[in-house]
């Protein structure tokens, strides 16, 4: 297993394509806009050789019985699924942003899952080449970067129907050795600083769309690809000084980028989904329930980082002791642990597939996910009201920095005794950055959209079942249950009843 | 005459209909002329075990394996058995075959046990 530092250094030997603010990039890990993403991946490393973390963050290999980092273990238990989520939290405590690596995590999973089916349907033998693929991750402990979302274009029309053929990932050429692919992935979380691609496709293809279900895994420096990494929230305040950036050592979000994949070639090795069209929703579907529940363990932990800076900033200010500040701390953890309940829930629930590999309840996945959506929002809100105007009114470091103007700026921001003035300001900058940034739609849009969640939630909810219940209850069913406590017929009862009524032979009528 | 032992889980939350599953299952095998006793009783020596579990989350087959039971049992899921998905108005017949193909096999004779 690599450690934080290794893993920085072993991205040296790649040599990525990446374009960024109009130029090429020379050094990916020297760049100062990239380094607290890098940062942030390294932590998922560095834990690993803690002993107080390794119980979570490593895990024991199905397929060698060595020990490895958790984020390239193939899940073999409802433990399993647990302790994910609880490293998904230790994570989010330890760097108050998204360590990316969780993408990866849950492509090798969702692949290594629905190989074993498609092979179960059409004796093709793309899970042992999956295997094959995850003991090279296994060894090099590498970081793969998980692909899903096209570009996508028009979405009223199919992928093969777009006007632009490389909207979305697709297989342009089959060859004797390997295939040749064409196309565009958007917004992938850590992709410019990942080992290895691993691509799925986004959504359910139809058999027009055959050479659209596709899933393959490439270094992240194979020929023909390309990448342009994307903005975020005031990410040049990184070449502005330390203070402005916020979370100077970890960043905000993953570091996103377009990746572009221009007549690449993928060995057949490497192929895992070439044309089972009919398999492209079983992939999709596995990979959102996985990524989905992840967010119930990464936005609480970066909620007990806003929480404690919150509860730290109102202490500061003096006020740590009002009962409206205790109010609004007490809802911010209320509503961080329901979204850990739910995440612990869809894991307990989890089920074994027929791969061997364990699945968290889809049901609850989606549930996780959609209070995420939302109550990441309302959580940050409540950080901003508690740490006032002031993080989005705060000089600049250099002008904390400036003679002419350090002394009055640090009269202007003193707090109460023991608190200095340079402090209060790190961790007003830490919550402007986690509750004003680009956070907040990531926690929106990532693993998908509201509305996907409740598509999920919608065709899974067994609204017939309840249905049934509803009117067993009501009386339109009969009720055998009832039956039983009663002792005889439900209407030869009722009839019973009214004539006891009619014939005043119970006390109150 | 063959018989087979039910284990219903707690049905907190079914995605299938399990009694529904249990009636066509016994109708059908009764259609074939197949004569099946089915109990409930925990005591009783049968063929074949049927794990009844609402949902995939399969609550008794952890149970069982914690009990150390012989594989001589067929696991439902809600919409899985054994290993294979299977949607609910195909359960009882994805079963029948299952429970004929486990009383012909050879083994079977040997491996009766209590319920």
């Amino acid at each position: 297993m690599l450690n934080g530092k290794e893993y920085i250094e072993s991205l040296r030997g790649l040599n990525l394509e990446v374009y960024f603010f109009g130029q090429k990039i020379k050094s990916i890990v020297d760049e100062p806009m990239f380094q607290p993403h890098i940062h942030t991946a390294a932590m998922t490393y560095e834990l690993a050789h803690d002993p107080e973390y390794e119980q979570i963050m490593t895990a024991s290999s199905h397929l060698t019985g060595e020990r490895i980092n958790r984020f390239t273990h193939i899940h073999q238990s409802i433990d399993d699924l647990v302790k994910k989520v609880r490293m998904m939290r230790l994570l989010g405590q330890k760097t108050g942003t998204c360590f990316q690596r969780c993408v990866g995590l849950d492509g090798l999973n969702a692949v290594y899952v629905t190989t074993y089916d498609i092979d179960q349907k059409y004796g093709t033998n793309y899970h042992e080449r999956f295997k094959e693929y995850l003991l090279e991750v296994q060894k090099n402990d590498w970081m793969p970067s998980g692909a899903m979302t096209d570009a996508r274009g028009d979405r009223s029309i199919r992928p093969s129907k777009q006007a632009h053929p490389d909207t979305y990932l697709h297989i342009k050429e089959r060859l004797e050795d390997g295939i040749i692919v064409s196309g565009m992935k958007a917004h992938i979380t850590g992709a410019i600083n990942s080992h290895e691609i691993i691509t799925m496709p986004t959504r359910t293809m139809g058999e027009e769309d055959r050479d659209f279900a596709l899933s393959f895994a490439i270094p992240a420096d194979t020929k023909g690809v390309t990448y342009i990494f994307s903005r975020q929230t005031n990410d040049t305040r990184r070449l502005d000084g330390v203070l402005d950036g916020g979370n100077p050592k970890y960043g905000i979000v993953g570091g996103e980028a377009i990746i572009i994949f221009k007549d690449v070639f993928v060995p057949w090795g490497r192929v895992f989904m070439a044309g089972e069209y009919d398999f492209s929703n079983e992939l999709v579907e596995t990979f959102a329930g996985y990524h989905r529940s992840n967010y119930g363990g990464c936005k609480v932990g970066l909620a007990d980082v806003v929480i404690g800076g919150s509860n730290w900033i109102a202490d500061a200010h003096g006020i740590n002791n009002a009962s409206h500040i205790i109010d609004k701390l007490t809802e911010m953890i209320a509503m961080a642990e329901t979204c850990w309940s739910c995440t612990l829930a869809c894991s307990y629930e989890g089920y074994r597939t027929p791969s061997g590999a364990y699945h968290i309840h889809p049901l609850l996945a989606n549930v996780t996910k959609l209070n995420i959506t939302r109550m990441v929002y309302e959580w940050m809100r409540l950080a901003q009201d508690i740490a006032g105007g002031k993080i989005i009114t705060l000089p600049s470091e250099k002008d904390l920095e400036n003679p002419e103007t350090m002394d009055i700026l640090n009269e202007c921001f003193a707090g109460k005794e023991g608190f200095s003035p340079r402090d209060i300001i790190k961790m007003l900058r830490l919550i402007e950055n986690m509750s004003v940034g680009a956070g907040l739609p990531e926690a929106m849009h990532g693993a998908g959209s509201p509305a996907a969640q409740k598509i999920m939630i919608a065709r899974r909810s067994g609204i017939d079942r309840k249905m049934e219940l509803a009117k067993s209850i009501a009386g339109i069913n009969k009720d055998k249950y009832f039956e039983g406590i009663i002792g005889k017929d439900e209407d030869a009862h009722w009839d019973e009843v009214k004539k006891k009524i009619k014939g005043k032979k119970v006390q109150i009528y | 005459m063959y018989s087979i032992g039910l284990r219903y889980c707690g049905g907190c939350n079914p995605q299938i209909d399990r009694s529904t599953v249990i009636k066509t299952l016994k109708e059908g095998l009764e259609k074939m002329g197949i004569e099946i006793y089915f109990t409930t009783d925990r005591q009783r020596t049968v063929d074949v075990i049927l794990l009844i579990n609402g949902c995939m989350h399969a609550c008794l087959e952890e149970e069982c394996l914690r009990e150390g039971d012989s594989p001589q049992f067929i696991p439902v899921k809600g919409e899985m058995v054994d290993s294979q998905y299977v949607r609910e108005e195909h359960i009882p017949e994805f079963l029948i075959k299952r429970i004929v193909d486990l009383l012909n096999s050879p083994s079977h004779s040997t491996s009766s046990q209590a319920n």
